[in-house]
């Protein structure tokens, strides 16, 4: 007979016992894979989402507030020999036909076929498509719109020159259409498009690229250009943006080449109006007699009591009109100004003009030069080419209509002033030099509004082609990024969902493992006799352990097979909970099953050699007893002797020590509810729980051992009796405290929004968060800034406001799955936050002051590394970064710069987004107009109305108001959720563990029916052996939960203080009502039958 | 004091649907203060008949009176409450708790009435019934830490404890060496007569019959005198 046919033929026979242990290994099995898988899952679903995001686009040159043609993709197309698509993305607001659904912060995208291109799908829009929209699904899901629907479409208009520029007007801000849905884009219609490293889809509304082009009169002009990869898979992010460098024109530079036949000239220009300094430069010096020329609209000129409004003024290097030598404290003036004002040669004029200020503020400033020389009106004096393109200025045909952007007193402008525009359209009425021009009128879009050379000598092309030699595209925000590269970085450093799920599991796993085992020794125990005879009759126990192991090898092996197929069907489930109630923790995302066979195999193999484990080291235990022992099978227990107390001695000084020790600590630290306090009390209560754990020990061994004093009552009988099988007994202990001590501890941390009102809270202590997805170009604390938004309701009187501008990155939230590759970015003014003492800091940058942590942001590190603040769930979790440490990102010209974390703040609701001071951002990202992100102080009791008026009145820039407290709760839900998942799976294990306390009870009972006859015989009804029972078990039972109890409640002490503690008392009910359950079970079922019989066997 | 009139106790056949009979009309009289030994061979139903007589089990036909109780007519609680009082068992095994020390092992019956006697009483008792079985010096001791006949003169004073009228042993030398049944039937003997207790005991021994007194045979269901 072989060690195999043995094993079978015994597995065969106890297959009662057999049957619990492959039950155990199934359950371990199936949580243990099912972890796995589900970490599979979310991986092959990254990776998935970022093939619907992207398609087969390899690069994409992603918008920075800039406008190319179209043609620069045919070129890079053809040079780089693959697929390119042009893509005019905009922000944009949709709403349903009937109004009452509105959605914000929409993906607008216009797209040709070429763009399909890049997907499976096939374009919805043919020629005959008029005023029509593909919404994808997630957008048509929120607007309830179907095919043939009609909806309202609102974009944002970009401007030519930026908003934040007062001079440009607001007046056209976004414009709405009225459009029919032909289609509901889906995956393979490229409905997930974009550019962003998130799970979550987008809001995509597509439309024709020219009908879109034509709207925001943008004829031939995109922002995004997609390349794919080549036939040889050998598109480099060099190659493309060499390639941009080969194909672009000055038109993807929004520069413009005019020339003048007249005056015998060229002169650059920008759509922007002023040129970038860099572009400025390369168009300089591309030719040796270029004249750079900065031409400003002054609000008077005046001279004594008389003045002339609204002129323009050109600063210009020396040339026909500006002589050489002239000093910058001179002005030469045309003779219509001089006569307006009565202003001679030699004369003091004083120049008037707004600077701007942030938020589009304008600050009046004023400077006198002296009258050089007076130009009669005619030559060169006359140029009105020398006026940019104003927008709401160039085009108009009379001075009353005027829109630029500014406040202007129309009423000052006389008949004479419209006669002049008449005559002379923008002609500037007045010449400084340039050096003096730019000294008062710089700013950070550029220093010149034109460049001109003389005609002769270098061609337009000439002159195109050296202007662009000496800039590089990606100074001008045409660059390429490796979105394909980004995007599988994302997916692959994001959180590992395995890992994650098997810590949550771990408890249940744990549960699980030790079931195996106890439930196998228990069969091992069943049979000691039988395992006393081989060893009597010679065989090596050493063998002996090899046959048991190997049946259990077999149960191990079979029930990884079995619960590798039920951990599919765990994972599924759990899947579907993620989908359903635990969606908050991918943000509603889906979750695409998926799994590997060596995920499979790893599992099972993990979950064999764990459960072998578990079977090895409770049977080297129970074969340690001799022969003899074993043989006495029930009876053994007649070797039964008083313990050693030593170790019981031991024990106490334990007790003793940690609960000293928790003591000192909780009184040392005190109240409060810092994080630290909250540490310090956790030690507390964990030391506690050692000294409950270690009381327990210390009395099964005293009490077992030199007790003296008689046992009186049923109660000390149980007691005396739970310290026969004392490991037995301490693992219920042990398991039940530890088990009750997790889940309150971990539950009492699930986090709630509800001292949302202080300032040190995760809100900042502001009422209100809002979004727009059109920046707000106006300061909303000032009267005049109400007064352009049309704010002009008392119900805002007590709100106070803090803008921040957004540049839009990868979501570093809990809510994205990814890992955020670029986050994006916030730009505020810190003193605004460091005055209210918003915020809380968990930590912040060495030797930082600390009642100033947010000036940090104003430090002045170096030129390419930008102090940064952000809250602990986006620095550590969302971009594995903390103080110190830093994170590369490029601004909008293409130049690199690095994000010191300088600060982290606890949980907040800027959780997602690194906050840098308002200074840097518009250095670095200058075409991000506006103030997308709002935090509003209002009263508690008028938040509602703050909100509600600002929501109503502002929905052309798609204002989102949200309740501070709520949108923080978003985020803490995720966490809670978390939470939630680890004590249902821990309240699992615990469920598990009473149905150990089950298994031990009744194991304790059978191995002792003999015993309980006797007792039965000399006068014991049956009613009062379950007491007995009840007796020792219950009251182990009872010891365990409260020693986890009260050692949880004293960790958990600070949080109790706050209102958002919660404990799970449901759960603590549950879990002793289980307890007791199972107890009830083992008890009924061992002394069902006849006792007598145990006497009788014998 | 015990009468047993016409008892009978039938199993069901393990091999067809018929009955075994294992107890055959048996009728006896014991009174107070007296002893009788039942002797017979394996299987005979010796041990039958004593969880009969201890109220452990209950005739298939026939009476059983206690003190002119007849046990068929109570309900399982009182069978229990019975044993408790005027009943004493001595097992061949002894059953002891291993866990609890000697004084507690003995102290064990009182807890399941603990109106009976106090708990000064029934500890003075416990104490005076180990120093009568010789066990004085070894009140704390774990029954691990006895030899087999000190363990089986615990379970004589267990069943002491709360003086019963009726002792009842069940090969009570069974497992012993014979020093220490010898040991042991002597203090069977001189606790029968000086507690008044009327002692029935089970045994293959006929040495230990001998000493008791009376012997009775049981063979194939049937109780008669031993000649």
């Amino acid at each position: 007979m072989s060690l195999l046919k043995h094993a079978k033929q015994s597995l065969l026979f106890y297959w009662r016992t057999n049957l619990g242990v492959l039950l155990c290994v199934i359950v371990s099995t199936s949580v243990l894979t099912g972890a796995l898988i589900i970490g599979d899952s979310v991986r092959y679903t990254l990776r998935k989402f970022t093939d619907y995001r992207l398609g087969s686009t390899k690069l994409a040159l992603v918008p920075q507030g800039r406008f190319f043609s179209t043609t620069l993709s045919d070129n890079l197309a053809k040079e780089l020999d693959t697929n390119a698509a042009p893509v005019l993305q905009l922000r944009g607001m949709v709403a349903n036909g009937s109004g009452d659904i509105r959605v914000n912060s929409v993906q607008v995208l216009g797209v040709d076929e070429s763009f399909y291109n890049f997907a499976q799908g096939r374009t919805p829009f043919d020629k005959d498509s008029v005023d029509t929209i593909a919404l994808n699904k997630p957008l048509a899901q929120r607007l309830n719109a179907n095919i043939g629907d009609d909806i309202v479409l609102r974009i944002e208009k970009p401007s030519l020159m930026p908003r934040d520029v007062p001079l440009t007007p607001v007046s056209d801000l976004a414009i709405a259409f009225r459009l029919k849905v032909i289609s509901i884009a889906g995956e393979d219609d490229f409905g997930r498009f974009s550019l962003q490293s998130n799970q979550v889809a987008s809001l995509n509304a597509f439309v024709p690229l020219e009908w879109l082009q034509k709207q925001i009169d943008r004829i031939g002009q995109a922002n995004i250009i997609l390349v794919s990869d080549n036939a040889n898979n050998s598109v480099t992010i060099e190659d493309a943006n060499s390639a941009i460098k080969n194909s672009w024109q000055l038109a993807d530079a929004e520069l413009e080449l005019r020339k003048y036949e007249q005056k015998n000239i060229y002169e650059i220009r920008s759509k922007r109006v002023f040129i970038d300094d860099i572009l400025s430069e390369a168009a300089q010096s591309a030719n040796d007699n270029s004249i750079g020329i900065l031409t400003y609209f002054v609000n008077e000129i005046r001279r004594g009591d008389r003045f002339t409004p609204y002129s323009m003024v050109t600063a210009i290097e020396s040339n026909d009109i500006v002589p050489n030598g002239m000093q910058d404290n001179e002005i030469v003036i045309n003779q219509w100004l001089a006569d307006d004002i009565g202003a001679k040669v030699g004369d003091t004029i004083e120049l008037k003009y707004f600077v701007q200020a942030p938020m589009r503020k304008l600050e009046e400033k004023s400077s006198n030069f002296k009258i050089k020389a007076i130009l009669p009106m005619e030559g060169a004096a006359i140029d009105s080419s020398l006026m940019p393109d104003f927008p709401g200025l160039a085009d108009a045909e009379n001075c009353r209509d005027w829109e630029p952007g500014i406040d202007i007193d129309l009423d000052k402008i006389r008949d004479k002033d419209e006669k002049y525009w008449d005559d002379y359209k923008g002609t500037p009425k007045a010449f400084i030099t340039l050096s003096a021009g730019q000294k008062i009128w710089s700013n950070r879009y550029g220093n010149l509004t034109a460049i001109r050379y003389p005609i002769g000598g270098d061609s337009e092309s000439d002159i195109a082609q050296k202007i662009l030699g000496n800039v590089t595209p990606s100074s001008v925000g045409l660059f390429f990024m490796p979105v394909r590269e980004l995007g599988s970085k994302a997916g692959g450093g994001t959180t590992d969902f395995g890992q994650l799920f098997l810590g949550l599991s771990m408890f249940l796993i744990f549960a699980a493992l030790i079931l195996t085992g106890l439930v196998f020794v228990f069969g091992v125990e069943s049979r000691s006799e039988q395992v006393g005879v081989l060893m009597a009759v010679g065989l090596p126990a050493k063998l002996v352990k090899r046959l048991l192991l190997i049946e259990g090898l077999i149960l191990a092996l079979l029930g990884a097979v079995i619960g590798t197929f039920t951990a599919i069907i765990y994972t599924k489930t759990v899947i579907y909970a993620i989908s359903t109630i635990w969606q908050s923790i991918v943000s509603g995302s889906e979750i695409l099953f998926h799994t590997q066979l060596s995920t499979l195999i790893m599992g099972a193999l993990f979950a064999i050699i764990f459960s072998l484990i578990a079977v090895w080291i409770t049977l080297r235990r129970s074969l340690k007893r001799p022969a003899r022992e074993l043989l006495a099978g029930a009876l053994r227990w007649q070797y039964f002797k008083a313990k050693k107390i030593s170790k019981g001695r031991i024990a106490l000084l334990i007790t003793v020590l940690s609960a000293i020790g928790a003591v000192l600590i909780a009184v040392l630290m005190g109240s409060g509810d810092s994080k630290e306090v909250s540490g310090a009390f956790f030690g507390a209560g964990s030391l506690l729980l050692i000294s409950g754990l270690s009381l327990s020990y210390a009395l099964l061994k005293i009490i077992a051992g030199r007790w003296n004093r008689a046992v009186s009552s049923l109660a000390g009988l149980g007691l005396r009796n739970s310290t026969r099988r004392s490991g037995r007994s301490l693992a219920v202990i042990g398991l039940l405290a530890c088990g009750i001590f997790l889940v309150i501890a971990v539950g009492a941390n699930k986090q709630s929004a509800s001292n949302a009102h202080n300032r040190a809270s995760g809100t900042g202590g502001f009422a209100l968060y809002g979004e727009s997805t059109i920046g707000i170009l106006h300061d909303l604390n000032s009267e005049s800034g109400r007064k352009e938004m049309r704010l002009d309701s008392s119900d805002i009187d007590s709100a106070e406001f803090v803008q921040l501008r957004v540049h839009d990155g990868d979501d570093a939230s809990c809510l994205n799955l990814n890992r955020a590759q670029m986050p994006r970015l916030l730009g505020v003014q810190p003193q605004q936050l460091q005055k209210r003492g918003a915020f809380s800091f968990k930590e912040i940058a060495e030797n930082a002051d600390k009642d100033n942590a947010w000036m940090l942001l104003n430090q002045n590190i170096s030129s390419d590394i930008v102090p940064a603040i952000g809250d602990y769930g986006t620095v550590f979790w969302g971009l594995g970064k903390s103080v110190g440490d830093e994170l590369d990102y490029v601004d909008e010209k293409g130049n690199s710069f690095r994000l010191r974390i300088v600060g982290i703040l606890t949980s907040s609701m800027v959780q997602g987004s690194l906050i840098i001071s308002e200074d840097e951002f518009v250095k670095r990202f200058p075409s991000d107009e506006g103030y997308r992100m709002l935090f509003i102080d209002a009263p508690q009791e008028d938040a509602d109305k703050v909100s509600k008026y600002l929501t109503s009145r502002l929905p052309q820039y798609g204002v989102e108001i949200m309740l501070a407290a709520t949108k923080l709760e978003q985020f803490m839900a995720v966490e809670n959720t978390y939470l939630s998942i680890f004590m249902l799976l821990g309240g699992l294990g615990m469920i598990l563990g009473s149905i150990g306390l089950g298994l031990v009870v009744l194991r304790n009972v059978l191995e002792r029916r003999g015993e309980l006859a006797m007792l039965q015989a000399v006068g014991y009804n049956k009613a009062t052996l379950k007491k007995l029972i009840f007796h020792e078990h219950g009251g182990l039972m009872l010891y365990g939960l409260l020693c986890g109890i009260i050692a949880a409640l004293v960790a958990v002490g600070p949080v109790l203080r706050t209102t958002r503690a919660h404990v799970p008392y449901l759960m603590i009910v549950a879990i002793g009502f289980s307890a007791v359950l199972w107890i009830w079970i083992a008890a009924a079922v061992a002394l069902k039958g006849s006792l007598m019989d145990a006497l009788r066997n014998e | 004091m015990l009468e047993l009139v016409h008892v009978t106790k039938s199993f069901e056949s393990p091999v067809d649907s018929g009955s075994v009979s294992v107890l055959k009309d048996i009728t006896l009289k014991v009174e107070k203060g007296k002893s009788l030994v039942i002797v017979g061979p394996s299987g005979s139903g010796k041990s039958t008949l004593l969880n009969i007589i201890g109220a452990l089990d209950r005739p298939t036909d026939g009476k059983v009176i206690l003190d002119d109780k007849n046990l068929a007519d109570l309900d399982d609680n009182k069978l229990a409450e019975i044993r408790n009082r005027d009943i004493g068992f001595v097992f061949q095994l002894h059953h002891l708790l291993p866990q609890c020390t000697v004084l507690e092992n003995v102290l064990i019956p009182s807890l399941a009435d603990k109106k009976m006697f106090s708990k000064e009483e029934t500890q003075k008792r416990a104490k005076e019934l180990l120093e009568r079985v010789g066990l004085k010096d070894f009140l704390q001791y774990r029954p691990g830490e006895l030899s087999g006949g000190q363990r089986q003169r615990i379970a004589v004073a267990r069943a002491l404890i709360n003086k019963p009228k009726l002792l009842l042993a069940d090969e009570p030398t069974g497992s012993l060496d014979k020093d220490s049944s010898q040991n042991v039937a002597d203090m069977l003997v001189e606790l029968n007569r000086n507690e008044q207790v009327a002692l029935i005991v089970v045994t293959h021994s006929l040495e230990l019959a001998q000493r008791i007194g009376h012997v009775m045979e049981l063979n194939d269901g049937v109780l008669t005198d031993r000649k």
